[in-house]
């Protein structure tokens, strides 16, 4: 190339043309939530509120107030933290056996993660009802809690395998013989190491749930265990027959504040996880 | 990062522990109320949510308490909502807010409670108004009790009308739709309805087909062997209203999306304003939030006729109230329902909320006669009792998906093709020969 | 990343038991124990639901209709393959899945390129590169929704040649289009993070050589750089295509199945959920299901994919 003041240029640009695409949308999504829903009934077209159409926090003190809404916050945190974890205890007992150990069968699981990984979600939807009205796991949280782990353990094992590949097991021995008990050794010196790995686990597998939409609309069917992005797309706003745009625009920036947090705080584990556990050269 | 991890197996006991817990609590507090008292849950739509709460606190007796859940927005989401509960044989069901068009469909389904004896001669007396008591009727048996009855009207500003020179046309009620829409062209108004592929663009075609003397299909006891009709003069009538419309300059640029409330902007608007036809609930959104001024334009009319020389058919909608065949307290599920629909609860309901009464002696009373315009008042009823119901169906849902389906966009409707089109779909659909 | 792929499993065998036949023996036997729970867990909630649908698709099986119950054997598999709805159902998701999985290909790649190259800024062009992958695909279908609406968003304003009041959601191919750009926003980024892993393994002593015998860029990218990215990007596509091939969360959102944008995820979903048609409807799952693996088949076989590199076998 050699020219380096227009490949800088051209760097600075794509790197300008990435925030815009990233940002925007996110910050259309915050602009309309304060939009008056009034002006939003008038029409109110633009990037921007209009004048007089600026509605300050009341979308956001409206969402809030809705019992729903804060409800579907409660059942998403509650059900997304259980099948989090319980999908990351399970996949670092199967990870820990693809690193380290030669079995039979391990060729069975990770095909068995690929076909799910692949799997049409929504081709589920009616035999599970099906199944769960039967056992009366229908409108609960287990009832999503489930299919959350089966979904998620395809990436939580990926993303553990790789990153326990890469743990250096001779330091366990390395400690037990400078004098510590084998617990101790696991301890002190395993745990640390395959800290980082398990909690991009979780990050990864906590975000899918989080978004999870199929499973959300067709298993539940009140705010027992309806999780956010169904309640969003069933929104009520106080005027029944207004979709409230802004308020729902409210709405779906709470929904995605605890995102916005998660990326912030650990970007660098959520990037290695990405690329470890999804493709390797 | 190190650090906490040593924490974390204690911690996740414990949360897993918490987790239990929490779902063992979600699962078990639907049943009972603290002391002891069981708890009837009725499942609202969101029409009227103070009214209704005050309503359930009413209601509630030294037996059981009512307490209220909320269903989604749309009459199809309410349906999938409350016929999911009841596919899963869901005991926490006890009372439900029905559209009227599903409770055919709930009643064949074995999912509502039927009312027996004094309890179905109280919710259909000779006091409810004919359309209502008719909808909670299947296979002769009385399956729910009408709360509230709701229709159409074509709403529009005076000024508009009198510029357009419709304004006496519209005050007989002789005014067509064909009328309407050229007068709305010819001086730069719209002309709003609800066209978005959902129930009330069902709701629409059903009364324009209604209103020029035809049907969207008959003979529905016969279930998926109805007789379909809409392949008539009537359809073509029908269709021939939404092509005009949707090649008028006097159609709205979200037509095709158009629902209850995303024409109101358009009344008050920068133009001279529009005809629109919509519930009654736009009286008491106007009120308050527009100018005096503004306000005092406002007028009312009769629903459009499809045909000239035809009475027109207004849309009727409404609220019933059915009880979940698995409720563990029929008996008092009955007699709630019964209390949540008396004439004081359909009083409240029309002064707080504006959604009309099914009972003929509330429009009577006085607090309704203060807060209404009388003539707005007479208009309602006159509505409710000349308005044509949509097919009365085990199979409403697919009927009405079929007909969304082939008359949606409003942009490719034609008399020519669309009828004919959407009679032969009905069928195949009917019969499970075609998908939906 | 591939110089620990043999490592951990030479240590795990350093001798402790005496006979080597036996410890391989319990290692088998705790490495089935591990993988159990796992194997178990993702099995149930799909391959046993699966073979349920399978039997349900013989019957017609409605919810509203219990009592109307009968086994009809293939009748519904006849009448989904002759339908035009089900053919247009799968004519608009391939469309979608080869059009989003292209422009997210390209656009990711340049991404992938840039984020490569750049040296200020990283980690603000790194964190907000995952804000759409961590948004709700519902949010953002929301937020495109709202941002092509006619009467509040901005993209009419934005966009030279469109008229101020042009409803996108009046016709197909505009409808999708809004559709495929919020599907577009949201899986970019993580597609380009794939790349740029990708990009990370080329070895830059390859490039500098390729300079060195005079290469263009251009040459540089497709004789040295592409070819030896190959396993990153055909997982990619693999991935990304059959994510796109089930789209369903962004037409529920933005169109509702309206004005022909139905995907066949859609209409499976309204047959099942809202008609309560169980038989026809398991019908459609299984032929959802058969289609995704014809398609990851055909993308397998045809861009000659990696299996083992998309199992993650170390």
């Amino acid at each position: 190339m050699g020219n380096t003041p227009l490949r800088k240029v051209g760097i600075a640009l794509g790197a300008a043309l990435i925030l815009i695409w990233c940002l925007l949308p996110v910050a259309w999504i915050i602009s309309l939530s304060f939009k008056s829903q009034e002006s939003i009934t008038n029409g109110s077209p633009g990037f921007f509120p209009s004048e007089g159409g600026f509605a300050g926090w009341d979308n956001y003190v409206a969402a809030w107030d809705n019992e729903q809404f804060r409800r579907a916050i409660f059942n998403s945190i509650g059900i997304s933290l259980i099948a989090t974890l319980l999908s990351v205890i399970v996949a670092t007992l199967a990870a820990y056996a693809i690193a380290r150990l030669e079995f039979r069968g391990k060729k069975l699981v990770l095909s068995t993660a690929l076909a799910i990984a692949m799997f049409p979600v929504v081709s589920l939807v009616g035999p599970l009802f099906d199944m769960w009205r039967a056992i009366g796991l229908y409108d609960t949280w287990p009832g999503l809690i489930i299919p959350y782990m089966s979904f998620t353990l395809p990436l939580a094992i990926w993303t553990l395998a790789a990153f326990f590949r890469e743990i250096p097991w001779e330091m366990e021995q390395a400690a037990q013989v400078d004098g510590a008990t084998s617990w101790q050794a696991f301890r002190k010196v395993i745990v640390p190491l395959a800290a980082p790995g398990v909690f991009t686990a979780a990050i990864l597998t906590f975000f899918f749930a989080w978004n999870d939409f199929v499973f959300g609309i067709s298993l539940t069917s009140t705010e027992a265990a309806r999780p956010i992005p169904a309640s969003l797309s069933f929104f009520v706003g106080s005027d029944p027959f207004n979709r409230p745009a802004s308020l729902l625009a409210a709405g779906a920036v709470i929904a995605t504040l605890p995102i916005i947090v998660i990326v912030l705080a650990f970007q660098r584990k959520i990037v290695a996880g990405l690329t470890s556990g999804a493709v390797k050269g | 990062m190190g650090d906490p991890q040593g924490r974390g197996a204690g911690s996740a006991v414990r949360r897993v522990g918490i987790g239990a817990a929490l779902v063992l609590a979600a699962g078990t507090l639907s049943a009972c109320s603290s002391d002891g008292k069981p708890t009837l849950n009725w499942y609202i739509n969101p029409d009227g949510q103070a009214t209704l709460t005050s309503l359930a606190e009413r209601c509630s007796t030294d037996d059981y308490d009512i307490a209220i859940q909320l269903l989604p927005t749309g009459a199809t989401d309410q349906r999938t909502q409350l016929a999911r509960r009841l596919a899963a044989n869901d005991s926490s069901t006890d009372l439900m807010s029905l559209d009227p068009v599903f409770v055919a469909e709930f009643a064949n389904a074995g999912w509502l409670a039927e009312f027996e004896g004094d309890a179905a001669d109280a919710v259909v007396d000779d006091d409810v108004l004919s359309g209502p008591a008719d909808t909670v009727q299947w296979d002769d048996k009385v399956y729910a009790a009408p709360q509230w009855a709701n229709t159409q009207v074509l709403w529009y500003r005076q000024s508009l009308a009198e510029q357009a020179g419709i304004a006496d046309a519209l005050q007989d009620g002789t005014a067509t739709w064909s009328q309407v829409i050229d007068a709305a062209s010819e001086n730069g108004a719209t002309v709003g309805v609800q066209a978005d592929r959902y129930e009330a663009y069902m709701v629409w075609i059903n009364s324009l087909v209604q209103g020029a003397g035809g049907d969207i299909v008959s003979d529905t006891e016969a279930g998926v062997d109805a007789q379909v009709d809409i392949d008539s003069d009537a359809g073509r009538a029908a269709a021939a209203v939404v092509q005009q419309l949707a090649d008028s300059p006097a159609a709205q640029s979200d037509l095709s999306v158009s629902r209850e409330g995303t024409s109101l902007g358009a009344m008050y608007g920068d133009g001279p304003g529009e005809f629109m036809t919509n519930w009654t609930f736009v009286y008491k959104n106007y009120e308050g939030t527009v100018s005096d001024e503004e306000f005092a334009d406002l007028a009312w009319a009769r629903y459009p006729r499809t045909v000239e020389g035809e009475e027109s058919a207004p849309p009727v909608g409404g609220i019933d109230i059915g009880v979940g065949a698995f409720s563990e307290h029929p008996d008092w599920a009955i007699e709630a329902a019964q209390c949540v629909t008396d004439p004081e609860a359909q009083l409240q309901l029309a002064v707080n909320d504006g959604l009309m009464p099914a009972r003929a002696s509330v429009y009577e009373e006085q607090e309704l006669v203060d807060a209404y315009d009388a003539g707005l008042l007479d208009l309602y009823r006159e509505s409710i009792e000349a308005g044509g119901t949509r097919p009365k169906s085990a199979f409403y849902n697919q009927i009405s998906g079929a007909v969304q389906s082939t008359w949606h966009p409003p942009a490719s409707v034609d008399p020519e093709k669309t009828p004919r089109e959407s009679a032969d779909f009905i069928r195949d659909v009917l019969q499970g020969k075609a998908l939906l | 990343m591939s110089a620990t792929t043999t490592a951990p499993a030479g240590v795990a065998k350093t001798p402790k038991s005496k006979n080597a036949s036996d410890r391989s023996v319990a290692e088998n036997r705790l490495g089935m124990k591990l993988v159990a729970p796992a194997l178990v867990v993702m099995l149930f909630v799909t391959a046993f639901p699966m073979l349920q649908a399978l039997w349900l698709s013989l019957s017609n099986y409605a919810l509203t209709a219990p009592d109307d119950r009968s086994f009809v054997g293939a009748q519904n598999y006849v009448t989904a393959l002759s339908d035009p709805l089900f053919w247009r159902t799968m004519l608009v998701t391939v469309g979608i899945m080869v059009v989003t999985v292209f422009f997210e290909l390209v656009i990711g790649f340049v991404f992938a390129l840039v984020m490569h190259r750049v040296i200020f800024a990283r980690g603000i062009i790194r964190t907000s590169i995952l804000i759409p992958y961590g948004v709700i695909t519902v949010v953002s279908g929301f937020a495109w929704q709202f941002a092509f609406s006619s009467t509040n968003g901005f993209v009419n304003a934005w966009v030279p040649f469109i008229e101020d009041n042009f409803n996108w959601f009046g016709e197909q191919f505009p409808a999708l289009f809004a559709i495929c750009v919020s599907e577009i926003w949201k899986t970019t980024p993580f597609m380009s993070l794939l790349l740029l892993a990708g990009l990370a393994q080329v070895s830059e002593d390859m490039i500098e050589a390729a300079k060195v015998d005079g290469a263009t860029w251009w040459q540089r990218m497709w004789k040295v750089i592409l070819p030896n990215m190959r396993a990153a990007i055909m997982v990619a596509i693999l991935f990304r295509a059959l994510d796109a091939f089930r789209i369903f969360d962004n037409i529920f959102v933005m169109t509702g199945g309206a004005v022909n944008t139905e995907s066949v995820s859609f209409l499976t979903y309204r047959q099942v959920i809202e008609q309560f048609q169980i038989g026809m409807g398991s019908a459609l799952s299984v032929l959802l299901f058969l289609s995704v693996l014809v398609i990851a088949f055909g993308i397998v076989k045809l861009f000659r994919v990696d299996l083992a590199a998309a199992r993650q076998e170390g």
